[in-house]
């Protein structure tokens, strides 16, 4: 039992570090905590399933997806978020309180628009579940190991191989440097947010695929969940950002099946995220503290 | 001293605008009965109860009309949203309460609402019928409280019975979710084998918050602990999850799960590993009972959907106040009388027996078994010792 | 007009403006961002819960949330010295998972099936929602009273460079970590209050009622009103908690306009609806003035003259 629930915990692990990478990413640029990237998850979802009863290629879904998604975030960032943070002294609490906002529209609004009922995805998966022994390995976790590796892949790329990426580290790192050194921090800007509310929307159609169920509530635990992973990760730093969303999922299976704690298996990444603080205020690969 | 005024006048207003607001209540016709109702509609995660919730009491409202009304006249509902919300449902309560016009209330909500709600109707001389709430309290406000549905403690000593008698269970996982509904009907269940099956073992046993929807690694666990039935107290959304998860992981071990598993949509999550599911619950499906049928016909035509557990038992409260009204009227006093009085009483949810003193419903608990992607009737728990409430 | 319905509200409303007012002490005097405070507010609801239920004193029961809740808010302000900003912030919305695990979970807190609380007799009298109205007002009063003394003071004066600027505060020799335990645990010790009150007001608790969502709503009802003011945290709440019932003619799209208010209100008024310098509340006041116009003392003339000087 014990490969079989160290596969499982890293599965969930690693759709755990797919959902938290748009916040983070977002986080890295902007120093806000985007609840509203739980907004992008489930509209994302919704959008991919659209997508694919149309079509039938869940491929298209994934891409039509997270570009649509995607847009929606530039434009959320152009007319929302960019004037809050021009504001000087803005607490970061007070984008926090319009990111609830837009969190508590897309959940309403997908209610609205696609019903309060759950939708299936229903993917037909060209394999069937793979048997070694007693371990198990599903098809659709396969799936989440590819995709969480490919988008990573292509971040990597885009954050170390570009010239836009060179821009989003440089304002990452420090902005008003970056601005002294004529860095285009607008592009930069754009970039996390194509990106994270694009990563999200991914995020939602693997989630729906693995659980074979969307509603309208979809969002409601990444949107604390990736909090905690974000944070555990040390705050925009995407590297750390994968390790905690591991850490999380093994923390999650292994607490909740080997040992008697008396709190659910949901509330675990807290716990280990509170504990890791108080040890290390910086986070697991923390690189400095944003005020 | 301006700044303070300024406050208080702006205080004032928000104050003011809140009466004219609230106090804009559009007064209806005298000629109608008026019946008060409140779901969760808007709140996301109940949001697909709260619908087949309103649906069904539209329905029952529509269909009452249409054969005359009660006794000529007409029925009007007065439906509004709780958002799951306790504080929402407390001024909903007050606003019912507080209305001379409003009837009588029907709960299409969740337990937290409603139990609030009722000690409120209680004060108030108004009666309220609960539909499916399962906090084992809420009856308990008053003699003015009915519950239509029985109780999760009642289910669960049922689920006891057909899991050690019927489907020959020795070695049982349960895995619940971590609110009233799975505690109450775990606590039974595990009594009762512990009274009258002591060779059944609980070899596995986990909690599990409502918002989380990762099942894996808990029936994981709970294959390997041995066991040959896994005893699921969970919501649909939650239930299909075991379901598929015990299909995809190879377990050959049978589920049996609750009322709260008794929904299409658990149907369209999990598709073909739904077949083989147990589940105790009120409505039995084939049952060829006339209410039943032209329920389960007039949903389908009306909303194009299939109804489920949620909407039968709200459309059957409305059954049993309309039956009250018919009789006696709308007398507060002369309804409590008559609701705590009746006897087998024909509903969608099965012939309800009579009310206990404590005014919950006993009725038979049905077994469900789900084959080719439907419901469909397994046997009936109808053991006078098992289903009345007040044994517990 | 029903004026059960409208007391209702009002109790709520009341209620929440305490709790405002309270997490306003946090995180708008000293600049704390505090994400948690339905654990405290749920750490008193209980407390007071289990002591009534128990026979205790209702009155004395408020006072035991109060203090209980400060406690826990003693040991929240220590930790607070150690975490910055946004990493307290998650450290609070961890905190307020795990107590509402914790209330979940435990025995004396009724576990899943929370607890039904009897309404207090005070002074003869069985509180109802008007009673319960004019208690959470005395206590919002006193509050207020409070904070303005405590603004003027020497206290008030240390939060408020402890928020602009905490090591400036301390090169000055203003001893940081003493007041920043301090407005957290005043805070909380009024959240705990709060809690009491609401407990009993309700009948019924459990544990999701001190969900992160209401921690939330509370952060939305001072930032709305305007962080760091008295008049701010009560309007937000008063706004925030009697919206979902005003926006019942909406229906079906209540939620939907009631997130859309929350994102434009803050997109446009970042500092509050009636805020310092908020666009609503410097209109409101020139209104007043031509309205009653006062006399002009030396003082207010210098300071207009200095704010002329600095917009030209």
């Amino acid at each position: 039992m014990f490969l079989q629930q160290l596969i499982n915990a890293l599965t969930i692990g690693s759709l755990y570090a797919l959902t938290a990478m748009g916040a983070t990413l977002i986080y890295g640029i902007l120093g806000i905590l985007d609840i509203a990237n739980a907004g992008a998850y489930l509209v994302g979802a919704y959008v991919g399933w659209y997508v694919y009863y149309a079509t039938g290629s869940i491929v298209l879904a994934f891409l039509v997806s997270m570009l649509v998604v995607g847009l929606l975030g530039i434009f959320l960032q152009r007319a929302i978020y960019s004037p809050i943070l021009a504001k000087p002294r803005t607490l970061s609490i007070i984008p926090l309180v319009a990111a609830v906002g837009l969190f508590t529209i897309s959940s309403d609004a997908v209610r609205l628009i696609c019903g309060p009922n759950s939708k299936a995805y229903n993917l037909k998966f060209p394999m069937e579940v793979i048997r070694v022994g007693k371990v198990t390995i599903q098809p659709a976790w396969l799936m989440i190991f590819v995709l969480t590796a490919i988008l990573l892949a292509i971040l990597w790329f885009i954050l170390n191989k570009t010239k836009l990426g060179l821009a989003w580290r440089a304002t990452a790192g420090d902005r008003e440097i970056a601005l002294v050194c004529g860095v285009n921090t607008n592009n930069a800007m754009a970039l996390s947010y194509i990106l994270g509310y694009g990563f999200a929307a991914a995020a939602g159609i693997m989630t729906g695929i693995l659980y074979n169920n969307i509603t309208p509530a979809l969002g409601e635990v990444p949107s604390y969940k990736m909090l905690a992973i974000i944070v555990l990760g040390g705050l925009g730093n995407p590297l750390g950002t994968v390790i905690a969303g591991l850490v999380i999922g093994i923390a999650e299976v292994f607490l909740s099946v080997y040992t008697k704690i008396p709190i659910p298996k949901d509330a675990i990444a807290f716990v280990v995220l509170i504990i890791m603080l108080l040890v290390k205020p910086e986070g697991l690969l923390g690189r400095r503290n944003k005020v | 001293m301006m700044k303070k005024a300024l406050s208080i006048t702006l205080s004032l207003l928000m104050i003011l605008s809140l009466v004219v607001f609230t106090g804009h209540v559009a007064e209806a016709a005298n000629d109608t009965i008026k019946i008060g109702f409140f779901a969760p509609v808007t709140a996301p995660s109940a949001a697909a109860d709260g619908e087949s919730a309103l649906n069904s009491a539209k329905l029952a409202v529509k269909l009452v009309n249409e054969n005359g009304g009660i006794n000529g006249t007409p029925v009007e509902l007065v439906d509004l949203d709780d958002g799951l919300d306790t504080t929402a449902a407390a001024n909903i309560a007050e606003k019912f309460a507080g209305d001379n016009s409003i009837a009588a209330v029907v709960s299409g909500s969740y337990s937290g609402p409603t139990k609030v709600a009722a000690p409120i109707f209680q004060e108030a001389g108004k009666l309220m019928v609960s539909a499916y709430a399962v906090h084992p309290d809420v009856t308990g406000a008053g003699d003015l409280i009915f519950s239509q549905s029985f109780p999760g403690a009642v289910q669960a000593t049922g689920a006891a019975v057909v899991a050690a008698e019927q489907l020959k269970a020795t070695k049982i996982a349960i895995i619940y979710v971590d609110l009233d509904f799975g505690t109450t009907q775990v606590n039974a269940f595990k009594a009762k084998l512990e009274k009258d099956y002591p060779n059944v073992q609980v070899v596995y046993e986990q909690g599990v918050s409502i918002k989380d929807s990762d099942m894996t690694s808990l029936v994981t666990a709970a294959g390997a602990s041995g066991a040959d039935l896994i005893y699921s107290v969970n919501y649909y959304e939650q239930a299909a999850e075991v379901l598929r998860q015990v299909g995809m992981q190879g377990l050959n071990i049978p589920v049996l799960g609750t009322e709260g598993a008794d929904s299409w949509m658990l149907l369209e999550i999990a598709q073909e590993y739904a077949n083989g599911l147990y589940i105790t619950t009120n409505m039995n499906r084939d049952d060829q009972n006339e209410q039943t049928q032209a329920y389960i016909k007039n949903y389908r035509e009306e909303f194009n959907k299939e109804p489920d557990m949620v909407g039968a038992s709200v459309y059957d409260a409305f059954q049993v106040l309309f039956e009250a009204m018919k009789n006696v009227g709308t007398d507060t006093q002369a309804m409590k009388e008559f609701i705590a009085n009746m006897k087998n009483f024909d509903t969608v949810t099965g012939t309800l027996l009579y009310y206990n003193a404590e005014g919950s419903a006993v009725k038979p608990i049905q077994v469900q078994l789900v084959t080719n992607g439907e419901y469909h009737y397994f046997g009936v728990v109808d053991d006078a010792q098992i289903i009345d409430p007040a044994n517990y | 007009m029903n004026t059960f319905y409208l007391f209702s509200i009002l109790a709520t409303a009341a209620i929440f403006t305490l709790l405002a007012l309270s997490l306003n002490i946090i995180t708008g005097y000293a600049g704390q961002a505090m994400m948690g405070i339905a654990a405290f507010f749920g750490i008193g609801a209980y407390t007071a819960a289990i002591i009534t239920t128990h026979g205790g004193n209702f009155f004395l029961a408020l006072l035991a949330a109060m203090i209980v809740s400060a406690a826990f808010g003693v040991v929240l302000g220590v930790i607070s010295l150690r975490l910055q900003a946004d990493f307290l912030a998650i450290t609070t919305i961890g905190i307020n998972f795990v107590m509402e695990a914790v209330f979940n979970r435990m025995k004396i807190t009724g576990g899943t099936l929370g607890l039904t609380i009897a309404k207090p007799v005070v002074f003869g009298v069985k509180m109802g929602n008007k009673q319960f109205f004019i208690l959470a007002v005395v206590f919002i009063v006193i509050l207020c009273l409070l904070l303005v003394k405590m603004r003027k003071s020497w206290f008030g004066m240390a939060l408020a460079s402890i928020n602009n600027d905490p090591a400036a505060a301390r090169s000055f020799g203003i001893n940081v970590s003493k007041y920043q335990i301090l407005a957290f645990t005043i805070g909380t010790a009024f959240a705990g209050l709060a809690g009491g009150i609401y407990a009993h007001r309700m009948g019924f608790i459990s544990a999701s009622d001190f969900a992160f969502v209401v921690s939330i709503q509370v952060v939305s009802m001072v930032v709305i009103g305007g962080l760091g003011t008295i008049r701010g945290p009560i309007f937000g709440a008063l706004l925030i908690t009697s919206l979902p019932e005003i926006l019942r003619f909406a229906k079906d799209y209540r939620e939907l306009v009631y997130g859309l208010l929350l994102v434009l209100m803050v997109r446009f008024m970042p500092q509050g609806l009636i805020g310092e310098d908020s666009p609503l509340w410097n209109a409101l006041t020139k209104l007043w003035r031509k309205l009653f116009p006062k006399k002009k003392t030396r003082a207010d003339l210098i300071v207009e003259s200095v704010k002329g000087g600095e917009q030209a």
